[in-house]
């Protein structure tokens, strides 16, 4: 008798156990889904800037590719989708003293030029500032590089790393894609593979482009 | 009432399974707190050296390096700097190099030419994957017990002019009185580490 209801009483356990564990799970994913669902929508509130304002007059070789001055508050300005029908933005970090970045510049270019239409692609030179009317611009005009340049100087190398993505560790290059709404679809730091890159893309568009497939029951 | 007692132990223990596995998936393969066990990497000179031999009596600050790095050239005179400092407080620093791009004869020369610690070269960087180290320059501190107490950047400013965050120096020093860290992770700005091509 006692092991047949010490038996009933570890099934009762067993089944509010269970319960519990699956309502934990939905109260969890649940908010998970409510902080994605709110960021988009705080940022739809707030003014629609979509480049960020130098923070310095520089005296630029007409010449040469423009290269602006950013800040941290300018970068994490440049970063937010706050358009409604913003596209999706590319976002490279390189330094002319980085051989990997230089490497992978033309792929960059080519790659501006292949989605000009469909996406922003803007690079930020991490060189010293004396470089901004130096080498910087005169590596983007070797490359025949036509996109948004910028050069951020920052007092604080770790906190601008961090307000561009939490899986940034530092390094060049780093390159990062967000989709129209601000969210990271794709990051990589060093190389990237361009195929691969392109691959990340080209999801974006199949995402957007894709009927709606609900999902079959069991 | 036991039946409560039970049911409230199972809920518990859920809920401490549920936490502890969302809280985990967060964490770094070598996290600060991590031990790591003796090695042993050859020196700039050929001689095989082990981290138990070049540490001091309070621990080790190990860098990662790099020859042509301009980052870390920024860097290079707080590294010597910090390396004399605190030499006489028992850490030690230990240069790692595991760019494997950068020929053991031109680490040798600059190593000569540039510090005065060891150089210790990570061949196939299986120190840098271990740590997870990514970037040059890039600072694991170990205590005497060589339990990771730091990771990631010297200060906040690579040109040295604008340090208003002394990240490794403060962790230092707050180990040292025996207080916790209060910041022990900071991300380290600078070249990334050119590994060996895995098949």
């Amino acid at each position: 008798m006692n092991y047949l209801t010490n038996r009933a009483r570890a099934k009762k356990v067993l089944i509010l156990s269970g319960l519990v564990l699956v309502f934990a799970q939905i109260f969890a994913g649940e908010s998970l889904a409510q902080k994605r669902r709110a960021a988009p929508k705080s940022a739809k509130k707030q003014i629609v800037t979509r480049k960020a304002k130098p923070i310095a007059v520089s005296t630029q070789n007409p010449n040469l590719p423009k290269v602006t001055q950013i800040n941290e508050v300018a970068l994490r300005k440049l970063l937010k989708r706050e358009d409604a029908n913003a596209k999706p933005l590319l976002v490279n970090f390189w330094a002319t003293w980085c051989d990997p970045c230089r490497e992978e510049f033309p792929d960059l270019v080519k790659l501006d030029a292949d989605y000009a239409d469909k996406i922003d692609l803007i690079t930020i030179s991490l060189d010293e500032l004396s470089e901004i009317n130096g080498d910087v611009p005169k590596f983007l005009a070797e490359m025949k590089a036509e996109m948004p340049s910028y050069l951020l100087k920052t007092p604080s190398e770790e906190a601008a790393i961090s307000s561009v993505s939490k899986s940034w560790q530092g390094g060049l290059p780093f390159t990062i894609l967000f989709n129209g709404q601000g969210e990271t679809v794709y990051f990589i730091q060093g190389k990237f593979k361009t195929e691969l890159l392109r691959a990340e893309i080209e999801k974006l568009f199949n995402l957007n482009s894709a009927p709606e497939v609900k999902p079959t029951q069991k | 009432m036991k039946q409560k007692s039970i049911l409230l132990v199972a809920v518990l223990a859920l809920v401490t399974f549920f936490m502890s596995s969302h809280a985990s998936s967060a964490k770094d393969d070598f996290a600060v707190g991590s031990t790591l066990d003796n090695f042993k990497l050859s020196d700039t000179n050929g001689k095989e050296q082990s981290l138990n031999d070049l540490k001091g009596k309070n621990g080790a600050i190990l860098v990662f390096l790099s020859v042509q790095c301009p980052v870390v050239k920024g860097y290079d005179e707080r590294i010597v700097k910090l390396a004399a400092d605190y030499q006489a407080k028992g850490i030690n620093v230990i240069g790692i190099n595991s760019n494997a791009t950068e020929a053991i004869e031109k680490v040798k020369t600059h190593a000569a030419a540039n510090y005065k610690f060891p150089v210790l070269i990570d061949k196939n960087n299986v120190l840098a994957d271990k740590f997870g180290a990514t970037v040059t320059p890039e600072i694991f501190y170990f205590n005497g017990k060589n339990v990771l107490m730091y990771h990631g950047a010297i200060d906040n400013d690579r040109s040295g002019k604008n340090v208003t965050t002394d990240y490794l120096r403060t962790a230092l020093t707050e180990s040292l009185s025996g207080k916790a860290i209060a910041k022990n992770t900071a991300n380290a700005f600078g070249c990334s580490i050119k590994r060996v091509e895995k098949q």
